[in-house]
């Protein structure tokens, strides 16, 4: 029963989202949440066992192996982005940038809050540890929608969208990295054994994507190709579960060595991933919406620390980035302001980290990220006109509910 | 063919490396997705290799899937294989969904009379021979040998019951592949669904029987209003999503194969929830469409083309990974007997009551009903749960003799359409 309400839910949702009702010029927070998937996040939550209660702990439960399955999607596509010759193009301030607006608020939130962290749920310093680097990596990371957005509708030059979407794109590699490191802390008895876990993942996801290269090598019927695509994907999400380690980084590692070996499979890959990457994001964030424990009074304190910390590490970390990337990379003025929405891959590495580590601490982690994560989305769009600066409009403007999920 | 079978033996040695790093980890996690991927990848390169061999791509969905569940190789846990009755679900509504829109008001006209009776025949000469060989097996059955000669005769009536029903999943799955059309392929598929809705009316009346027999009772409207709900209800609710279908596509006209599955697994999971016959449900809204606007009807048809080979390949994949072959070691011989008895009277029934006007009919009519799946599972199991002091044993009986008609039953479903003339390719993209 529980599948079949999900499936009544995301339609529902589906069907409110492309409505009229989500007019941008009259509701322009709530479409803003539609389009970015985050509606879905908030209708998870109200649905969830610890308000509403239509799906209880046993039916998230059940739902297991579609979070899985959403995970290793959400990895594959990551891993594909990571496309190793436009890397190697990219002169090294570029990198030095991206590290410094994803590393200063990694620092701004990740220090300050493990001290609350540690003195609220008296866990050991490590796990303590563990979990404010996540809360960290997950402030780190930023979405580049709303500079898309910006470009198409003619309101800012494409050099700058550009540079900014760049920056977001490099971010990710920071939050994955801190993901395993967290895992490699949390996600077993000792460090070692959970190092090989994560080895465990990577080597699977390196298996399977060498696999799905050859198995889509000269493979020419589009459905065929769209079910190995999928089978694989599935595969590589399900066996990692079944395993117990990372889905996420397991798909990462396996969307990175197709697109290293794939050669031109690599582009029919993506498009087929790209068919069911919205619907398959959508149901993945109302699972983890549905996650979220609403009672945790020491969860909703640690949310305006999150939410503040991390805009003034985006803000001061895009001024360095800004120095860093001078010259190289163009970038609009307050570029900070620019990266203050948070995205689909920071609640991606929450829902990983409460799969893989036990204990109250890593839900907290979840907690607090999914109510930031939609607070930072309202924010986003006053603190982005901050960025504007009027330009001559080259396309003719799309509407905003144009946009595509950002994951 | 060289390349198929080298994918699917890399796929089966990744597989064997998942399953033996299973050992490193003290508990493992959830099965459920692991089995989804692996039977569709296996399954996708065995179809191919299957068809290198002459065989239909089903059969090597089936054995593939036999092969890497967890009765033979075990590469795959048998809670995976469970979790995905979800899909066995979606996969039924979505053939039904075809096979509705094969029922064109012109075709019930044309044939509608000669099918329900040469249906009710073969039914009735498969039900006489089996209950007789069911009853005749009382003293070596452990089931039957401790009941009264009244619940002997009720329960093997019950499982006779059962044991008549056809497979349209299969059935539709083979004419999907081979593209067969034509007056034999019509009349086959017009066959198997009436069958088995014949067969689901039935097999409530004897339900009710044997509970009478056990001492429950004989609710005669409880029975009628049971059977009533599961025919007429799924007829009214068929009716319902049919009309939604409609105005979906030709209000949004996008993403057809995704509504379509997002409708049938509603239909799947709602149908057996509200005690509906699921294939009905989905069988009546296909009709109510391809009658109402036929162009809608080709659409749909389309749709799940584009949409089937993925769902058709884990379904049977699926099927073939819960065979229990155990069963066919303890209940073998009786199984066997019976499996032979069936198809001798589908055979004696088609020759001797098959319209004359069309000899196809009386010659290769009788291969394409052996196959059992879907259908026969879900009345096996509702024994299982209804009648649970002699249900199980029954439901082991029912699944060996499913294992077997399953093997073998593709290949003469696609022996007698390509028999019939009327196979056009081998090479429907997108199809089982």
């Amino acid at each position: 029963m529980q599948a079949l309400l999900v499936f009544l839910a995301i339609a529902a949702l589906s069907l409110l989202a492309s409505s009229p009702a989500l007019d941008p010029s009259r509701f322009p927070s709530l479409a803003r949440l539609a389009a970015s998937g985050f509606l879905f996040l908030l209708f998870g939550v109200v649905l969830g066992p610890s308000v509403v209660g239509a799906l209880s702990v046993d039916d998230v439960d059940h739902l297991r192996p579609v979070m899985a399955l959403g995970l290793g999607t959400a990895g594959v596509i990551l891993g594909l982005n990571l496309e190793p010759r436009l890397l190697r193009l990219l002169p090294r301030p570029v990198y030095a940038a991206a590290l410094a607006h994803a590393g200063t608020a990694f620092l701004f939130v990740a220090l300050p809050l493990a001290a609350p962290l540690l003195l609220t749920s008296h866990p050991s310093l490590h796990a303590a540890v563990g979990a404010a680097s996540l809360l960290g990596a997950a402030a780190s990371l930023s979405s580049g929608h709303f500079a898309v957005l910006a470009y198409r509708a003619g309101r800012m030059d494409r050099a700058r969208g550009l540079g900014v979407s760049l920056l977001t794109m490099l971010d990710d590699a920071v939050g994955l990295a801190v993901l395993a490191v967290a895992l490699v802390l949390g996600a077993a008895p000792s460090a070692a054994e959970g190092l090989g876990l994560v080895c465990l993942a990577v080597l699977l996801g390196i298996l399977c994507g060498a696999l799905l290269a050859f198995l889509t090598h000269a493979m020419n019927d589009p459905a065929e190709l769209a079910t190995v695509t999928l089978g694989m994907v599935a595969l590589v999400g399900g066996a990692a579960a079944y395993l117990r380690v990372s889905a996420l980084l397991a798909g990462v590692a396996c969307g990175a060595t197709l697109a290293l070996v794939g050669g031109r499979t690599v582009e029919r890959v993506a498009r087929a991933l790209g068919r069911v990457e919205r619907p398959v994001f959508l149901v993945l964030v109302f699972l983890v919406g549905c996650g979220v424990y609403t009672r945790d009074w020491a969860a909703w304190a640690l949310v305006p620390g999150f939410v503040g910390l991390r805009f003034l590490g985006k803000v001061l970390g895009g001024r360095i980035a800004q120095r860093l990337a001078a010259g190289v990379l163009e970038l609009p003025p307050r570029v900070g302001y620019a990266l203050i929405a948070q995205g689909g891959l920071a609640l991606c590495l929450v829902a990983e980290y409460q799969f893989l580590v036990p204990g109250g601490l890593a839900r907290r982690v979840l907690d607090v990220v999914v109510v930031g994560a939609v607070v930072n989305e309202l924010l986003a769009g006053q603190a982005f006109r901050q960025v504007l600066t009027p330009v001559k409009p080259r396309l003719a403007p799309a509407a905003v509910d144009d946009v595509e999920v950002a994951t | 063919m060289k390349g198929a079978v080298t994918r699917l033996v890399l796929l089966m040695v990744l597989l064997a490396i998942i399953s033996r790093a299973q050992l490193l980890r003290a508990d493992s996690g959830t099965s459920v997705t692991l089995a989804a991927g692996a039977l569709l990848l296996c399954g996708l390169f065995a179809g191919k290799v299957a068809k290198g061999f002459g065989l239909p791509r089903l059969t090597g969905y089936l054995l593939v899937g036999v092969a890497v569940g967890p009765y033979a190789l075990g590469f795959i846990p048998g809670e995976g294989v469970k979790g995905l009755d979800l899909v066995k679900g979606l996969a039924v509504s979505l053939i039904a969904l075809v096979a509705g829109t094969e029922l064109r008001l012109g075709l019930i006209r044309r044939v509608g009379a000669r099918v329900a009776l040469l249906c009710a025949a073969v039914c009735a000469v498969t039900f006489a021979v089996c209950f007789g060989a069911t009853l005749a097996l009382k003293p070596v059955l452990p089931f039957l040998a401790p009941l009264t000669m009244p619940q002997a005769l009720a329960v093997s009536a019950l499982m006779s019951t059962v044991v008549v029903s056809f497979s349209p999943t299969v059935t539709i799955a083979i004419v999907q592949e081979t593209s067969a059309r034509g007056s034999f392929t019509e009349f086959l598929m017009a066959l198997v669904i009436i069958g088995d809705l014949l067969v689901m009316v039935a097999f409530a009346l004897a339900a009710g029987m044997t509970r009478a027999s056990f001492g429950g009772g004989f609710d005669i409207a409880g029975l009628l209003s049971g059977v009533g709900w599961e025919l007429f209800g799924s007829v009214v609710v068929g009716g319902v999503l049919a009309v939604a279908m409609l105005v979906y596509m030709r209000g949004v006209k996008r993403e057809l194969p995704l509504f379509l599955v997002g409708l049938s697994f509603a239909a799947a999971e709602g149908g057996t929830r509200l005690h509906l016959s699921p294939l009905l449900v989905s069988l009546a809204a296909g009709a109510l469409i391809v009658n109402l606007d036929e162009r809608e009807g080709e659409r749909i048809h389309h749709a799940i083309q584009r949409a089937g080979l993925p769902v058709f390949a884990l379904f049977f994949a699926a099927a073939g990974a819960g065979l229990k072959l155990d069963a066919l070691v303890t209940v073998g011989p009786a199984a066997l007997l019976l499996v032979v008895l069936r198809g001798v009277a589908i055979w004696f029934a088609c020759r001797r009551f098959a319209p004359a006007n069309d000899p196809r009919l009386k010659e290769y009519l009788w291969m394409g009903l052996i196959s059992q799946a879907g259908v026969t599972f879900g009345l096996a199991a509702l024994v299982s749960r209804t009648f649970p002091t002699f249900g199980p044993q029954v439901e082991v009986l029912i699944v060996a003799m499913i294992t077997a008609h399953e093997l073998v039953g593709p290949v003469l479903t696609r022996r007698a359409l390509t028999a019939s003339g009327e196979v056009r390719t081998d090479e429907a993209p997108g199809t089982a």
